[in-house]
């Protein structure tokens, strides 16, 4: 443990502990006893000092009236001090200590004789005691008793104060434990909230995972008559000699492979792990690109429609989360379907106005199926719901759908009515950014460099070969490296070229990402082309800023890009 | 309280002239006067040339008949004042040079005593006079009760300042 997590940690332990504050209330109660302590001494120091010296100015006043024994003086002097209700008993006392004259307001009568002593204090008296003396020559004495204080008194002066000073340490106790209780709390909560997270990531990839399942079954099938149609196309190929039937044969192989390659890419998108990462999105252009794994997901007899207004503004989403909230939704109207019917996907903007207080987006899907029965409107959103049998539904779709339309700042609806249909509404935020530029426009009349030569970096004979007679096809000469150490050496080597095609997954120490960086730092006047068939890396390469094939590609793809890239050097 | 250690015979003399004075009976009289010849002292402030040293003792003079008896020599026993120790002194002839800061001088026959200390520091104490002739404290009966007048005029004359307490005690007090 590192110095900074155990102060850490203690900080926390005390934090969650009443002590501290125990702690200070008690230092603030024995700060206030000492004070109340200190005060009273002081006091009491005080009036000592006050009675001594009153009753040394008495002493001298009575020196010579005692010396001379005249008792009218003495009187008056004693007489005098009796106006002060300050004293109780005042006494004045010749030089053997025998009373002369006093008086004594309380029960108690004077002493008889008089002995000089320090201050004495009996009960609620102070007796202070004082030599008559004059040059030396003691002549008498004086005795006085002064009303101090009364205990009741003075318990009932500290008694506000005391009660204050409680109330203060109670309140600093009571706060303190209710801050350590509220600190453990958060301290739970916190922990609460970061599991939390992480089930919910579980979660959103679990559901993922359910959609895949739900598409699996459709996309199965898809590509089993794609790779029909390719076959008995190469069939029929080899069997035909008719070169209008062979175009025919081969455009249609191209086609289902095509769309083969569309498939597996949207699925591989659809697949990959990623957290939230929201993008500018246009909802119809979107929705459009997931035709595909729409139709596939649904059964023939359900027939989809959309219908999106013009200007669509931007929304700002997690693409692959929107796909599978689609999808989900899709899912569930084909569900409520089971003899075929409709769904209807439409989009239209949203003014803000009334309720809503901002520019929405408002995507509504619509099934004409069974409906969802109103007692059950409550809980279609909640995790695990569902009215399917079981192994045919996870009842995570619909809360997808909800934990992703509220993450995105959006809200749900649903309006249903049963045996007419059920109509889900999406509302998601207007971005205030603008859509990304599409991709750019192919340059259809680029022209073919025939005396460029080009280096191709890939491991895989076969793949090596094809793109080789892909190149030659599209009237560029090529040369190959297997590894990109060998490519580098050919680069340096064999040279000049005009490009280099590689691919992103490569055998050795360095991978086709690396080389292309390596080959744009010696020689940054060749272009770099990438080629990949993941789409993470794909992503990779895009953020790199390097132009990229995705595999499957075709020679006009091909031809394209290469073409492009050449064309901007 | 060390340096005065009332005795007891002068206590029973006081308490007896307390009781007694009335009557005017003789010997209690002298009794209170004894009492008070003495405790004139821390009274009076005599200037520096009165004593030879701080410690020098302080006497107190008695001249012809002695009227107090062995009461007033027992009761300044062990007394001192303003560091003073007081003695008792008899003095059969008074004449200047004697060193008395108290003189005490009984009977009629005063004048020439005090005439022959008039120009030193000395304190004269007389019985009422008669004939004027009175030292700077003289003892007056006042309703049976010894009391006494003072010459505060005189008494500075010879370089003695009595405190405002003795003179606020007095009868009368010629300025």
């Amino acid at each position: 443990m590192t110095p900074r997590r155990v102060v850490r940690r203690l900080m926390t332990a005390i934090a969650e502990t009443p002590a501290i504050g125990i702690a200070i209330a008690c230092l603030l109660l024995v700060a206030s006893l000492e004070l109340a302590y200190h005060n009273e001494s002081q006091a009491r120091a005080d009036k000592v000092r006050d009675v001594t010296v009153q009753a040394r100015i008495l002493a001298a006043s009575l020196a010579g009236p005692l010396a001379f024994n005249d008792q009218t003086a003495i009187h008056e002097y004693i007489d005098a001090v009796r106006a002060s209700p300050e004293f109780n008993a005042v006494g004045a006392y010749d030089e053997n200590g025998i009373l002369v004259d006093g008086f004594s307001r309380m029960g108690e009568p004077l002493p008889q004789r008089n002995q000089v002593a320090g201050p004495i204090v009996q009960g609620d008296e102070l007796i202070v005691t004082s030599a008559v003396a004059q040059n030396g020559a003691t002549l008498g004495s004086v005795y006085v008793g002064a009303a101090t204080e009364s205990w009741s008194r003075r318990a009932t002066r500290y008694l506000g104060i005391a009660v204050v000073v409680v109330m203060a340490c109670l309140l600093v106790a009571v706060l303190t434990a209710f801050y350590a209780s509220a600190s453990a709390a958060n301290r739970r909560l916190q922990a609460e909230i970061v599991g939390r997270e992480e089930a919910e990531e579980a979660l959103r990839q679990a559901q993922k995972m359910e959609a895949m399942g739900q598409l699996t079954g459709g996309v199965a099938h898809d590509f089993n008559n794609l790779l029909m149609v390719a076959s008995s196309g190469m069939e029929l190929l080899e069997r035909t000699t008719d070169p209008v039937r062979r175009d025919r044969l081969k455009d249609g192989i191209r086609q289902a492979i095509e769309r083969g390659a569309k498939l597996t890419q949207q699925l591989l998108t659809f697949a990959r792990r990623s957290p939230l990462s929201p993008e500018v999105v246009e909802v119809g252009q979107r929705i459009h690109a997931l035709q595909d794994l729409l139709e596939r997901s649904l059964r023939e007899d359900v027939q989809v429609e959309f219908e999106f207004a013009t200007g669509l503004w931007p929304i700002e989403v997690d693409p692959s989360q929107f796909d599978v909230a689609i999808l989900n939704i899709a899912i569930n109207a084909r569900d409520a379907m089971p003899e075929g019917g409709r769904i209807k996907i439409a989009a239209h903007n949203y003014p803000a106005g009334g309720e809503i207080r901002r520019d929405m987006v408002r995507l509504s899907i619509r099934d004409s199926g069974a409906g969802i029965a109103p007692e059950m409107m409550d809980k279609v959103f909640e995790p695990f719901f569902t009215t399917k049998s079981v192994g045919s539904g996870t009842g995570l779709g619909l809360s997808q759908v909800y934990g992703f339309v509220r993450s995105s700042g959006g809200e749900v609806k649903i309006d249903s009515v049963v045996g007419r249909g059920t109509t889900v509404f999406l509302m998601f935020p207007r971005s205030s950014q603008t859509l990304p530029r599409a991709d750019i426009p192919a340059d259809r009349s680029h022209h073919v460099e025939h005396d460029a030569t080009v280096l191709v970096a890939e491991d895989d004979e076969h793949v090596a070969e094809l793109v080789a007679e892909m190149l030659r096809e599209l009237g560029y000469k090529s040369k190959r490296g297997a590894t990109a150490a060998e490519t580098l050496r050919l680069l340096e080597e064999t040279g000049p070229f005009d490009l280099v095609l590689s691919d992103m997954i490569m055998p050795g120490k360095m991978n086709g990402l690396e080389l292309a960086q390596e080959v744009v730092r010696r020689e940054p006047g060749i272009p770099v082309v990438l080629m990949t068939g993941y789409s993470e890396a794909a992503a990779t390469a895009a953020a790199e800023g390097f132009p990229l094939l995705v595999k499957p590609y075709t020679i006009e793809a091909m031809g394209e890009v290469l073409g492009h890239a050449l064309h901007q050097h | 309280m060390a340096n005065i250690g009332p005795s007891i015979a002068l206590f029973a003399l006081l308490a007896a002239a307390q009781g007694s004075a009335a009557r005017g009976a003789q010997p209690i009289e002298y009794a209170v006067k004894a009492s008070y010849l003495y405790k004139f002292a821390p009274f009076v402030q005599w200037p520096q040339t009165a004593f030879e040293t701080p410690t020098a003792p302080l006497s107190i003079c008695i001249a012809g008949s002695d009227p107090f008896g062995p009461a007033l020599v027992e009761a300044v026993r062990g007394q001192r004042v303003n560091g003073h120790p007081i003695v008792v002194r008899h003095v059969e002839a008074v004449r200047s040079g004697l060193a008395c800061q108290i003189l005490f001088v009984g009977g009629e026959e005063s004048g020439g005593a005090l005439q022959a200390v008039a120009h030193e520091p000395t304190l004269t104490v007389t019985d009422h006079n008669k004939s004027g002739a009175g030292g700077m404290i003289q003892f007056v009966m006042v309703a049976g009760r010894v009391r006494f007048s003072i010459d505060q005029a005189a008494a500075q004359g010879s370089g003695i300042a009595i405190s405002s307490k003795l003179l606020g005690l007095a009868v009368s007090v010629n300025r």
